[in-house]
């Protein structure tokens, strides 16, 4: 098992190099000079000398393999650089609007499971009533309605014609009621892929021999659904759930910037229109590894969910 | 059957509920007797009228809250007029566009000072006002001693937040934080030699040359005054002299300052303020329209008439300083189109129809058709200039006279050579108006017969382009008078002796706007200043080496209880000592 997470961390090694130098290219050709875009301030216009001081200072003046390198030096010595705009610590940045990501995507989850989980047995105990049909058109509603049309219709709904909840905002650090709207934009999409994946994996288990032979040894239906049948059918859930949860943690951008959420998202795409590199890097690759770790325990989970599964470092 | 018609029903029901649960009056301007959102004395003669019983009471007549209208509300009233008792002007809440997300509230940082003037915190020794005129704010004025030397005399009795004074000593720091090189903007500020206090009220700038501009540079929120005390964690903790005191902050989120009671300038009427920062302008329409602000700046043009249609609010604009215009190529080349020939490119301006495309890009509320550079809402502007009015018909008389006319009866113009007049304009996106405008201008030039193609371009590809010369017309968007110096622009764009990367773009060269540009810059004397750009504006629209297209506005929503706020076209200036919730 630990020779299997060993070999597993040394496979990103390679992975994660790859996305440095992708990312550090793609950012680099793509049009808009850092230099000239952060000494603009709001009105629109660059001092030349200001730019020139600046780009000399930040190293922008060297060639693009020695800017690389100088960068994963740094990193690997555990410095991820200072942010052009602030001149802070680009790490600093990253765990401040993780934070609020991280609470973003808890609620998320939650009301992600709360809808999803009920619906997708409900769906399989009276497969193809009306029930199961109403249940199964709103989810595949849910998985097609972009995220920023949905955050705007509730936004229209709760903020402007029920004045239930505020517009968007990050209130008082983020409180609860500021963060309803932005994730239950954000569970529903999940929340319908995950129902979809109950039902099925429901459906699958309520066919098995053993819950024939629960049901004719005479257990009350309660139980054969809640303890024979949904415990075997919550394990690909689970792997999905995982899965979904490293999404949400990387933040999403749309989401984000519709409801002014200063979390990991906004803060990627406002570094990618401001060409502050090194913040951009920065976020690229916290949102790889963190991916990739989710990824490994997704995988390592299995083993405990399922104890038929077995690793072996070949 | 019966089913869908009550389904029918109960849909009406729920939307007429959500219909009757919009957006209603809340706050109250309790001393305002007669409700007309201001305290005045004819809100005493209100009261006294009330006790006598000559008039019915209302609730905003019982000024000190204590559940019964008499003479202590007369007195109450009275006190909150001669501003003995705080005004009741209630909270605000904005919406702003960008916000200081730099982990910093310094104002020297950068351009944090524009963030944290917004909010009322900090002040400038002088300012441009709503109508941009240069007026002294912590200054009283200044003396020119001679070119170099520029003693600023400095108002008295004035107290930072945190009670310290405001004298020379602070100024002096404040503004070598600035000029120290360790500050990134310090560039900026190298014609200041030196800054010395030259007594308790008044500080002496020396400047290395002769800089006309001196006492503009001091408007920008950069060199915000702020308080000697070097305890202070500026980045932190923001201690200035304005109309409001800072109290918390979120990064990238929010920004909250509440009331300071002993600002110089007097009364301050709202008591606390909420800036909250978002970048998305359907979403800062959204929070205007479900009451959750009652500013909201920077409203998406689609937005606008849904807005103005709702009763509770209203849309205020103004012409800000930027420019939306053509750069032309006067090189001439062969092969490309004949834009050296000044009747070329005359013909081109009076075949632009400038309100067409603010009325159809810009939704008829996003600017202002332009007759020159400068807005009319800026001092500089040459008010005598008379622009390009559409006029197809003198277009084509202007072209004829060039030796352009429709000789195959195609509909496309020729070129003396015989060649169609192909024309190729260049454009990039980054803002939402460059598309749309330019393709308007497509069709009117296609009307009069040029073959016109419109290339768009990212904002780096197109600066390559124009260095190489590589364009016939090519449509930019800049910001005129970032410090409120007509020089800016104007040297930068047509002074030929300059070398700027703006007049490389055109290859512009006349030799008298060269000399009355280059006389304009050193000459301190405004009204012989102002004389010379006038003619050298006269001249640049003249012979349009660029064709200026419009000036954009700023749209502000507000709430209508929002009282005495006012647009400041330099964006600077949002929070004033005026405002308040005035129901």
């Amino acid at each position: 098992m630990i020779d299997y997470i060993l070999k597993r961390i040394l496979q990103l090694i390679p992975a994660l190099l790859l996305v440095s130098v992708v990312s550090f290219s793609i950012i680099y050709f793509a049009p808009g000079d850092p230099a000239e875009t952060l000494c603009t301030g709001p009105d629109g216009s660059a001092n030349p000398k200001s730019v020139e001081e600046f780009r000399i200072k930040m190293g922008l003046d060297k060639p693009l393999h020695t800017q690389y390198l100088i960068w994963l030096n740094n990193v690997l010595h555990g410095d991820f650089g200072y942010s052009y705009q602030s001149e802070n610590p680009v790490f600093d940045h990253i765990k401040k609007a993780f934070g609020a990501t991280f609470k973003l995507s808890v609620v998320s989850l939650i009301i992600s499971l709360a809808i999803s989980i009920p619906l997708g047995i409900i769906s399989a105990i009276k497969q193809n009533s009306p029930v199961d049909v109403a249940c199964m058109v709103g989810a595949s509603l849910g998985v097609s309605m972009p995220n920023f049309w949905l955050g705007l219709l509730l936004m229209l709904l709760f903020g402007v014609y029920l004045h239930w909840l505020p517009v968007a905002g990050y209130g008082d650090g983020g409180d609860l009621e500021h963060i309803l709207l932005p994730a239950i934009t954000l569970g529903t999409g999940s929340a319908a892929i995950t129902a979809r994946l109950m039902r099925s994996s429901m459906l699958e288990a309520l066919g098995q021999d053993y819950i024939q032979t629960a049901r004719a040894k005479g257990v009350s239906e309660r139980i054969v659904i809640g303890k024979h049948a949904l415990k075997n059918a919550l394990i690909p859930v689970v792997t999905m759930v995982g899965l979904n949860f490293g999404y949400l943690l990387n933040g999403s951008i749309v989401v984000e910037t519709i409801f002014g959420w200063p979390g990991i998202g906004r803060l990627t795409v406002d570094s990618i229109n401001m060409r502050d590199y090194m913040m951009v890097q920065g976020c690229i690759l916290f949102v790889a590894v963190l991916f990739v770790a989710i990824n490994l325990l997704v995988d390592i989970s299995y083993r405990y969910i399922d104890p038929r599964i077995h690793y072996e470092a070949a | 059957m019966k089913r869908e018609i009550q389904f029918g029903i109960i849909g009406l029901i729920v939307s007429a509920m959500l219909l009757a649960s919009m957006p209603s009056v809340s706050a109250e301007l309790f001393g305002d007797a007669n409700e007309d959102t201001r305290i005045n004395m004819q809100d005493v003669t209100k009261v006294e009228r009330m006790i006598l019983e000559y008039d019915s009471e209302t609730t905003s007549a019982d000024a000190n809250q204590d559940e019964d209208i008499n003479m202590q509300d007369v007195t109450f009233i009275e006190l909150i007029i001669l501003e003995r008792k705080p005004f009741p002007g209630g909270s605000l809440n904005a919406v702003m566009i960008f916000g200081p997300k730099d982990n910093t509230l310094d104002p020297a940082f950068k351009w944090t000072g524009w963030y944290v003037r917004k909010a009322g915190i900090y002040e400038t020794l002088f300012k441009y006002n709503d109508e941009m005129e240069l007026t002294p704010e912590l200054a009283t004025g200044y003396t020119q001693v001679s070119d170099t030397v520029w003693d600023i005399h400095l108002r008295e009795g004035v107290i930072f937040h945190d009670g310290t004074p405001f004298n020379a000593d602070a100024v002096v720091y404040s503004i070598e934080r600035v000029t120290d090189v360790l500050n990134s903007r310090s560039s900026e500020y190298d014609h200041i030699e030196s800054i010395v206090a030259a007594g308790d009220y008044t500080v002496r700038i020396t400047t290395t040359d002769p800089y006309a501009p001196t006492i503009a540079s001091l408007t920008d929120p950069l060199v915000s005054m702020v308080s000697a005390d070097e305890e202070i964690d500026l980045v932190s903790d923001p201690v200035g002299t304005g109309p409001f005191m800072y109290d918390s902050n979120v990064f990238g989120a929010s920004l909250s300052v509440v009331r300071n009671p002993d600002y110089w300038g007097g009364g301050v009427k709202l008591e606390d303020v909420t800036l909250t920062y978002v970048s998305d302008s359907t979403t800062r329409a959204t929070m205007l329209e479900s009451g959750d602000v009652d500013v909201a700046r920077g409203l998406p043009y689609p937005q606008v008439s849904t807005i103005e249609d709702n009763v509770n609010l209203d849309v205020v604009s103004k012409e800000t300083l930027r420019l939306y215009f053509m750069f032309v190529n006067t090189d001439p080349e062969p092969g490309r189109a004949p834009l050296d020939d000044i009747r070329v490119r005359r013909a081109i301006n009076y075949a632009i129809d400038r309100d067409e495309v603010v009325d159809t890009a810009l939704e008829g509320v996003g600017g202002v058709p332009a007759k020159g550079v400068f807005p009319s809402i800026f001092p500089w502007a040459n008010d005598d200039l008379t622009g390009y009015s559409h006029n197809q018909a003198k277009a084509l008389e202007l072209l004829a006279d060039a030796g352009i006319t429709d000789i195959d009866d195609d509909d496309v113009l020729e070129l003396s050579s015989g060649e169609d007049f192909t024309l190729n304009i260049k454009t990039y996106t980054t803002r939402a108006a460059m598309q749309p405008s330019v393709e308007v201008i497509e069709s009117q030039l296609e009307d009069i017969g040029i073959d016109v193609t419109v290339e768009l371009l990212g904002s780096s590809a197109i600066k390559i382009d124009m260095e190489n010369g590589d364009y016939d017309m090519a449509f930019y968007s800049y910001g005129v008078a970032p410090s409120g110096d007509p020089d800016y622009y104007l040297t930068a764009h047509f002074d030929s002796t300059a070398d700027y990367k703006e007049n490389r773009w055109t290859q512009y060269s006349n030799a008298t706007v060269d000399s009355l540009l280059a006389s304009a810059r050193t000459e301190m004397d405004p009204a012989t200043r102002k004389d010379y750009y006038d003619q050298a504006q006269e001249i640049i629209v003249e012979e349009s080496p660029e064709m200026f297209i419009f000036h954009e506005k700023e749209l502000v929503g507000h709430h209508i209880d929002v009282i005495g706020y006012e647009i400041y076209p330099n964006e600077i200036t949002f929070l004033t000592k005026n405002m308040y919730i005035g129901r």
